[in-house]
């Protein structure tokens, strides 16, 4: 029997023939917990909260909630009888009933046993007040989103689900709205899985975070430990933070560990993964390893720079043709141009040491 | 095992049930084209076989022709000009709905015919003179054709209208844009992409124009039906009659796999979310005249005249008025009419959740198969009843001591329902599908999820969103049961008349004027119906 509040056993789920997802192990120890799924499109991210909310068979393996066994391929649970929430990406507002109609809809749920929440500081918090006497056809998709959360919300479930819940909110509203939500589940301690293509979102918002890439969950982690040491080549890639650059192992015993590029020299930090001295291995390389530093010595060429806002990212080029992300204050004093020499701080130092 | 349970389940033989339902007749119809065939089909095949091969496809390509220029022309003028009534004809013109092709053959025959009602106006304005040979005699054949075009225009139009309707003004400017004049913007984007429409409107106008019995026999032309009819009733030869049923269908399929092409070559014409509607130019002097005239006339030849015979008529020859039991002949309408309304919604209800939440392909395939009752003719699902009701009781006859069933089928309330509901099963069903289809999926999930059972989603959010929906339906299959002849005719109880069959019995005796007041009456109850549904009507995409 399991002792998590939720857990996952062996899950396999199976929405089509290519949209599977094989061998989920994943664990909710505590109530109130927030967890991110992040996933490119199509890899079967809403097809594993479909099956957690009882809307698809679980294909093999267990999932349990609270102690009970809620999924498996002998037991299946109606999802009237979950007490599960489930926001969907489109909107899927009664749309018979105005948006208050809606709302209220969740607090008619009859076996609720989740937190109470009082419904005008959700309309409140998620700035659907203007909008409450309208029916589902008269607002935006980012509106209906936001009611359909609320909708949600209003159920008191035991567990949430939440599928691009932001997706389709205005850049303005999102933060805000974010950070209001999230305060909000701490606050009433409802444990919630949130699936999402964005990683920023995925980071900002959970409390541990998993990978899914090629029907697998590849990692699951703590947001931080997910962005500075990604456990694979593929999830370094899906990131897409950085690049890999071919360096030796000099010394991986000392508290410091050594590497050594042929342009760059010695970059120092702490291997997050063992290898003897003198391995040749890929390092990965984000936009933030490397510092500008004009009246360093060690120079490369730019080739090309985009303004990010808060940042520049420049991209430099070494002899080899490797092309190198850096990110620059866009306060800094000045800017180089295309052609123009970039100064590096050297010896570089790089906290995590991401090598495969 | 499992799965195999799953697959065939309660809402499979549901399905399965009422897909063998319609598909009776069908097969009926089939089989009947392998039996034994008689002296009298042999006879038939020699002589009149081809007269009524003919006489089908003149009227047909006719009809077609005068349908096409009708529907066609006053869905243009309505669509893209303002002139004087223009928006009164935008909605009257779908009046000729309420008038059947058989009435409007009463009012011709009315009207033509020696010392008729044009020999009265014309001795009223002109004085007593013999007119009557300069007055044209409009029978048979081109009388049908008249009548029936200006009966079933309104298809024409109505599926025309809307795809102009809902051409976005962006195409029109951008043709204007590319350099293209008014003409060459019409010819070469407007009325290509109304083609689709126009050839769905054209499909159903020939379905119906070679399923037509009343307005034919009226006439006394030899058709494809009325040789139905005549193998039947005058031969008492049923499997002569399947045999022309057999050829007729292989006809109407054909045209109903026109008029789905059609109809999904349609859809990708709709609007999308850029949408703008046409901006209409106002026509002047002559142009505006020319509109104005040719729906205005349209209008009253296909409704007003002959609405105004019937009423002539009726005050002409006022005693039928206590002759008839119009109360009796009411009350036997709106019996028909709920009770097959009743029936078909529910039973449409019913499938159509079922296939929503059992989501099987194959559950699909059998609807899908359900719904091609619309495309029999009445008068074949009539006769094809007969035979097979007719057969069973002989089996069940030889085999068991329960005596004949064929009055249960036959002549009965029951049996009437029954054809009703395979021939407006499609209607019905289809009318709460397109409905039912703008309920997403993920609609019934977060209900579930919020602790909904089944059934109180169904009652909570189903039936209120299809509340209105459901309403027209019944509408609608209340229009089409009232106009509704041949099957009623054929399978009716006893001395049970509907205005329908009581108009054409009057008229198959030579009493056309005693048929004027069931006529006004199927005119008035068909009035109120489409008046109440015009807007649904108007507003069809598709």
């Amino acid at each position: 029997m399991s002792k998590q509040f939720f857990e996952i056993k062996n899950g396999n789920f199976v929405a089509s023939e290519k949209n599977k997802v094989n061998n989920i192990n994943l664990k909710i120890e505590n109530q109130g917990e927030i967890v991110s799924l992040l996933g490119p499109s199509g890899v079967g991210k809403t097809t594993i909260l479909r099956t957690i909310a009882g809307l698809q068979k679980l294909s093999s393996g267990e999932i349990f909630l609270k102690n009970k066994l809620i999924s498996s391929n002998m037991t299946h649970i109606e999802p009237e009888k979950r007490n599960i929430a489930l926001s969907f990406q489109d909107n899927s507002l009664f749309p018979n009933y105005k948006v208050i109609d809606n709302i209220n809809f969740g607090k008619k749920r009859a076996n609720g046993s989740g937190s109470i929440i009082d419904v005008n500081e959700i309309i409140k918090l998620l700035h659907i007040e203007p909008i409450l006497d309208k029916f589902p056809h008269q607002i935006s998709a980012g509106e209906a989103q936001r009611v359909s959360l609320a909708r949600s919300l209003m159920s008191k479930p035991d567990l949430l689900l939440l599928d691009e819940p932001f997706s389709n909110i205005d850049q303005s509203l999102k933060d805000e709205i974010q950070v209001s939500v999230k305060k909000l589940l701490k606050r009433i301690n409802l444990t919630t899985i949130i699936v999402t293509h964005d990683s920023y979102e995925a980071f900002s918002m959970a409390d541990k975070c998993g990978i899914i890439l090629n029907q697998e969950l590849k990692q699951y982690d703590v947001p931080y430990n997910v962005h500075h040491e990604p456990n694979s080549i593929e999830i370094a890639n899906f990131l897409n933070k950085g690049v890999f650059i071919d360096v030796k192992i000099i010394d991986s015993e000392c508290a410091v560990h050594k590497l050594k590029h042929k342009e760059l020299g010695e970059i120092r930090g702490k291997l997050s993964n063992k290898f003897p001295s003198g391995s040749n291995v890929k390092l990965l390389l984000q936009p933030e390893d490397l510092i500008h530093d004009d009246q360093s010595k060690l120079k490369l060429e730019v080739v090309d720079r985009k303004f990010r806002g808060t940042n520049f990212i420049y991209t430099l080029k070494t002899k080899n043709g490797e092309h190198l992300p850096v990110f620059v204050h866009s306060h800094h004093i000045h800017q180089h141009e295309k052609s123009e020499n970039f100064g590096i701080k050297s010896p570089i130092y790089i906290d995590h040491l991401v090598c495969f | 095992m499992k799965n195999l349970i799953s697959k065939y389940n309660f809402w499979f033989f549901s399905s399965f049930t009422i897909a063998l339902i319609v598909a009776l007749p069908i097969i009926t119809v089939f089989l009947s084209f392998f039996s034994e065939t008689s002296n009298y089909f042999t006879i038939l095949k020699n002589t009149f076989l081809l007269d009524y091969i003919n006489n089908s496809l003149l009227i047909l390509i006719s009809v077609l022709f005068i349908t096409f220029i009708l529907g066609v022309s006053s869905a243009y003028f309505i669509s893209f000009y303002e002139f004087p009534l223009s928006n009164f004809f935008s909605w009257a013109l779908i009046l000729a709905f309420a008038i059947p092709g058989y009435i409007f053959a009463f009012s011709i025959i009315a009207f033509f015919e020696n010392y008729g009602t044009a020999y009265s106006i014309l001795t009223n304005v002109f004085g007593e003179y013999n007119y009557n040979p300069h007055i044209p005699k409009l029978d048979g054949v081109l009388g049908s054709i008249i009548a029936i075009s200006f009966s079933l225009f309104p298809y024409v139009y109505v599926l025309t209208r809307s795809s102009f309707f809902f051409q976005s003004n962006n195409y029109i400017e951008v043709g204007q844009n590319l350099g293209l004049s008014e003409k060459e913007t019409f010819l070469k984007i407007i009325l290509p992409s109304a083609r689709p429409a126009i050839i769905a409107g054209l499909a159903l106008v020939a379905m119906e124009c070679l399923s037509d019995f009343g307005t034919v026999s009226i006439f006394s032309v030899s058709t494809l039906t009325t040789g139905i009819y005549n193998s039947w009733i005058s031969f008492d030869d049923l499997n002569s009659a399947n045999q022309i049923s057999f050829i007729l269908l292989l006809f109407i399929l054909l045209l109903l796999s026109v008029e789905i092409y059609s109809r999904k070559e349609a859809k990708y014409h709709q609007p999308g979310r850029g949408f703008k509607p046409i901006n209409k130019i106002k026509l002047n002097g002559k142009k505006s005249l020319l509109a104005f005239s040719f729906c205005l006339s349209v209008f009253l030849i296909s409704f007003v005249f002959p609405v105004s015979q019937m009423i002539y008529w009726t005050i002409k020859f006022p005693k039928y008025i206590q002759d008839i039991n119009i109360l009796r002949i009411n009350l036997n309408t709106l019996y028909l009419v709920s009770l097959a309304s009743l029936v078909l919604v529910f039973i449409s209800l019913f499938i159509n959740y079922g296939s929503r939440i059992s989501k099987s392909k194959i559950l699909n395939y059998l609807t899908n198969f359900s719904i091609s009752g619309y495309a029999i003719p009445g008068v074949i699902l009539a006769v094809a009843f007969i035979t097979l009701f007719s057969n069973l009781s002989d089996l069940i006859n030889e085999n068991t001591n329960i005596g004949s069933t064929k009055k249960i089928f036959i002549g009965s309330i029951f049996g009437l329902i029954l054809a009703y509901f395979v021939r407006f099963f499609s209607l019905s069903f289809n009318g709460i599908k397109s409905s039912y289809e703008k309920i997403n999926n993920s609609i019934d999930e977060s209900a579930y999820l919020l602790g909904y059972s089944k059934i109180r989603t169904f009652s909570k959010i189903h039936i209120p969103y299809l509340k209105n929906n459901i309403i027209l339906i019944i509408v609608l299959i209340s229009l089409e049961i009232i106009k509704e002849l041949p099957i009623t005719m054929i399978l009716r109880p006893f001395n049970f008349e509907t205005f329908a069959t009581q108009a054409y019995v009057y008229a198959s005796q030579d009493l056309i004027e005693a048929a004027a007041l069931p006529s006004l009456f199927l005119i008035s109850w068909a009035t109120i119906l489409i008046l109440f549904s015009s807007k649904y009507i108007l507003s069809q995409k598709n």
